[in-house]
């Protein structure tokens, strides 16, 4: 491998490694503040990129600012459909043992997942990328797609806006409290409540921004939900359960490992994020950037 | 266990019961003939089967109105099968036994084929294929009970192989979804190809697994080796993600991509489908010249208000070569018409064919040609000068068939 090649390949792995990020943060995040393994997760993340489908034949054109306006739309509509969830579904199970959040969820997942198929049909659909995005950036004579780049320079985007969110406003440290000291936080006087229903809602506009830029990426079925769900899993046992900065360097493990080991490994390159998986569960299990269960 | 939990239970296991029975005893009615269609209704496969259904249905509606068959009407049972073989199987057997289905009609993937095959021969029931194409189902995994009219892996495999060795590119890299499909289509290109050129090198063949469409961590492993063309088997939707993808990876600037080119792809991809690339289709309307195709054609347009994809026509063959078997055994009992299959003649649309008696395959070859814009279909590239490459030049012969299916699991 030349190394012109090398860097190719690396930009292009970075690429794949910050979508996943985009969606496997929203999950990481809900599960460090509400202690729910959100199943549905990928769920959403689907009904967002058939929601920026549905929106783009309306639009109907390949500008730039009908894109932008699927970026800025859709993500908050998944948030209410979180707004939604949790008030009515997730708020009565946070107490609960795991096993029957995960039936919840699961059931989540089954509904969901039967509502697109009604709604949307089983057809794959994509949305045109539009035309300032359609074409291609020249890296050492080798085409890598604008778009790919533009999720790049995105994804760094949302990992700043989160950290800044997270460790320098008065939200994101009641939210981390949330996470590490969730009743010394209630006898404050903070509505914790109101804390998880934004955490959640935060976890799926992530969810929506990732099913945006997934739409333009590449074709969106009914399958799609289930497959990123698993991988998401993957980043955040990698990164740690409940760490934003575990799922950026999980994601971008996985993006990068996928891309090189194609190469040397062809199909067997599908096992790397899984069998890292096990090796972390292995050698540490709370992940790079979690905390061991107290 | 708790008594009041005890009672739910057993409630619940009578409700059970007594819907099944339900179900079971009111889909006996004797003047139909139901076909059970075993198709893969959602993922990528869906674009093909919303044009199989309306080739199929459209047959059906036509046999009907002139009666039927022996005063029975026909009547289609669907079931989605969503690409997954033990999905596929379970559905066959739901389809014989509770909605006590005659006849079975293939899905698109040869996967859920290979698995409804075993189940038609557990069953006796004639099943045919008209999509899903795995020369397997002719050999190793061979059953009386089923025949084939749509063109096998191994005669589009070897069909491309014969094409693309009139070119003069010598480094091929190929690329395909990782399952049956895909391995036997690639693996018949390369061995016919061998035999045609043998200073032809296979740099690489990257696998991708089934539905995936996301291209972005195979693309650069497909060209990091500098292939002068490329060979891909996808088809449909993952064939035409897979186009779209490409091109602004620059692939086409670097080598030409040959691979299934039907009319729904086609469709799919609309302008991004690239000019001048060889390809082939299995039933492209625009290029078949028989009287009875022009009829369809009309009258498929008349009615769906769009052109008959590949699909569509072979779903629409296999009607008539099962109600030609129907004629000719004078029955609508399998074991009846198993045994007029061999050697059975019916008039495809596609003109005149056979099902050879050996392998139950019948001799349906591919259609190469060049994409090209057309002035007659504004909507998508169509392929021009198309030649037709013969199944009887490039099916496995009499004697191999043989071999590979005595060598049947």
């Amino acid at each position: 491998m030349t190394w012109q090649l090398f860097v190719f390949m690396l930009i292009n792995g970075l690429c794949q490694g910050m979508l996943l990020f985009i969606i496997a943060s929203g999950l990481s995040l809900v599960f460090g503040v509400l202690r729910v393994i959100n199943f549905a997760h990928g769920s959403l993340y689907m009904i967002g990129a058939f929601l920026a489908y549905s929106l783009s034949t309306v639009l109907a054109g390949e500008s730039l600012l009908g894109f932008l306006i699927l970026l800025m739309v859709v993500p908050p509509a998944i948030a209410l459909i979180g707004f939604v969830l949790e008030v009515s579904l997730f708020r009565r199970v946070y107490r609960q043992e795991h096993l029957l959040q995960l039936l919840l969820t699961y059931a989540l997942v089954l509904i969901l997942d039967d509502l697109v198929r009604v709604i949307w049909g089983g057809e794959p659909r994509s949305v045109t990328r539009p035309e300032l995005l359609a074409g291609s950036v020249d890296i050492f004579g080798m085409a890598l797609p604008s778009y790919n780049v533009f999720i790049l320079l995105v994804g760094p985007l949302i990992a700043l806006g989160l950290w800044f969110l997270l460790y320098r406003t008065r939200t994101g440290n009641i939210i981390r409290a949330a996470v590490s000291y969730p009743d010394t936080l209630g006898a404050l006087g903070v509505n914790v409540s109101w804390v998880m229903t934004s955490t959640f809602m935060l976890g799926c506009w992530l969810a929506g921004f990732g099913g945006v830029l997934t739409a333009g990426l590449s074709n969106i079925d009914l399958g799609m939900g289930m497959q990123t769900i698993i991988e998401c899993f993957a980043v955040v046992v990698i990164g740690g359960l409940g760490s934003v900065g575990g799922a950026l360097l999980g994601s971008l493990i996985i993006g990068t490992g996928l891309t090189f080991f194609q190469l040397p490994l062809g199909r067997w390159a599908l096992v790397f994020p899984y069998a890292l998986m096990a090796l972390v569960l292995v050698v540490r299990p709370w992940g790079f950037f979690g905390k061991p269960e107290r | 266990m708790e008594r009041g939990k005890f009672k739910v239970l057993l409630a619940l296991v009578l409700i059970l019961f007594s819907a099944t029975l339900l179900v079971s005893s009111n889909a006996s009615a004797a003047d139909v003939i139901k076909l059970g269609f075993i198709a893969d209704v959602s993922g990528i496969g869906a674009p093909f089967y919303k044009s199989q259904k309306a080739g199929l249905d459209m047959f059906i509606e036509e046999i009907n109105a002139a009666g039927g068959i022996k005063g029975k009407k026909l009547e289609l049972v669907v079931r989605d099968s969503q690409l997954k073989p033990d999905i596929g199987a379970n559905q066959a057997r739901e389809l014989i036994l509770s909605e006590k289905c005659e006849f079975l009609i293939g899905p698109t993937s040869s996967a859920v084929a290979l698995a409804a095959t075993k189940v038609a021969k557990e069953f006796k029931k004639i099943i045919f294929f008209h999509t899903s194409n795995a020369e397997a189902l002719t050999t190793t995994a061979f059953q009386p009970y089923m025949f084939q009219v749509v063109p096998n892996t191994g005669i589009e495999g070897r069909g491309m192989a014969v094409v693309l060795s009139k070119k003069p590119f010598k480094k091929y890299s190929l690329i395909g979804p990782d399952y049956a499909y895909g391995h036997d289509q690639l693996n018949s290109f390369k061995s016919e190809m061998a035999k045609r050129r043998p200073d032809v090198v296979i740099l690489d063949t990257v696998w991708v697994k089934l539905g995936e469409s996301n291209f972005s961590t195979f693309i650069p492993t497909l060209m990091a080796k500098k292939p002068e063309a490329i060979d891909a088997a996808f088809w449909g939707g993952q064939l035409s993600a897979f186009i779209k993808q490409a091109k602004p990876y620059g692939v086409f600037k670097e080598a030409p991509v040959s691979s299934l080119f039907d009319l729904d792809m086609l469709r799919a991809t609309g302008s991004d489908m690239p000019e001048g690339l060889t390809g082939y289709a299995r039933a492209p309307f625009y290029a078949i010249d028989t009287p009875q195709m022009k009829a369809f054609v009309k009258k498929y347009y008349e009615k769906y208000k769009e052109w008959p994809a590949d699909w569509a026509i072979m779903a629409y063959d296999g009607m008539i070569a099962l109600t030609e078997a129907m004629k000719k055994a004078d029955s609508t009992e399998s074991e009846q018409m198993v045994k007029v299959l061999g050697g059975l003649k019916f008039n495809s649309l596609r003109g005149e064919r056979y099902i050879r008696a050996e392998d139950h395959m019948a001799n349906v070859g591919i259609y190469s040609g060049v994409t090209a814009k057309s002035p007659d279909f504004k909507e998508f590239l169509i392929m021009k000068d198309v030649q037709a490459v013969p199944a009887e030049e490039v099916w496995l012969s009499v004697e191999e068939v043989k071999k590979l299916q005595s060598e049947q699991k």
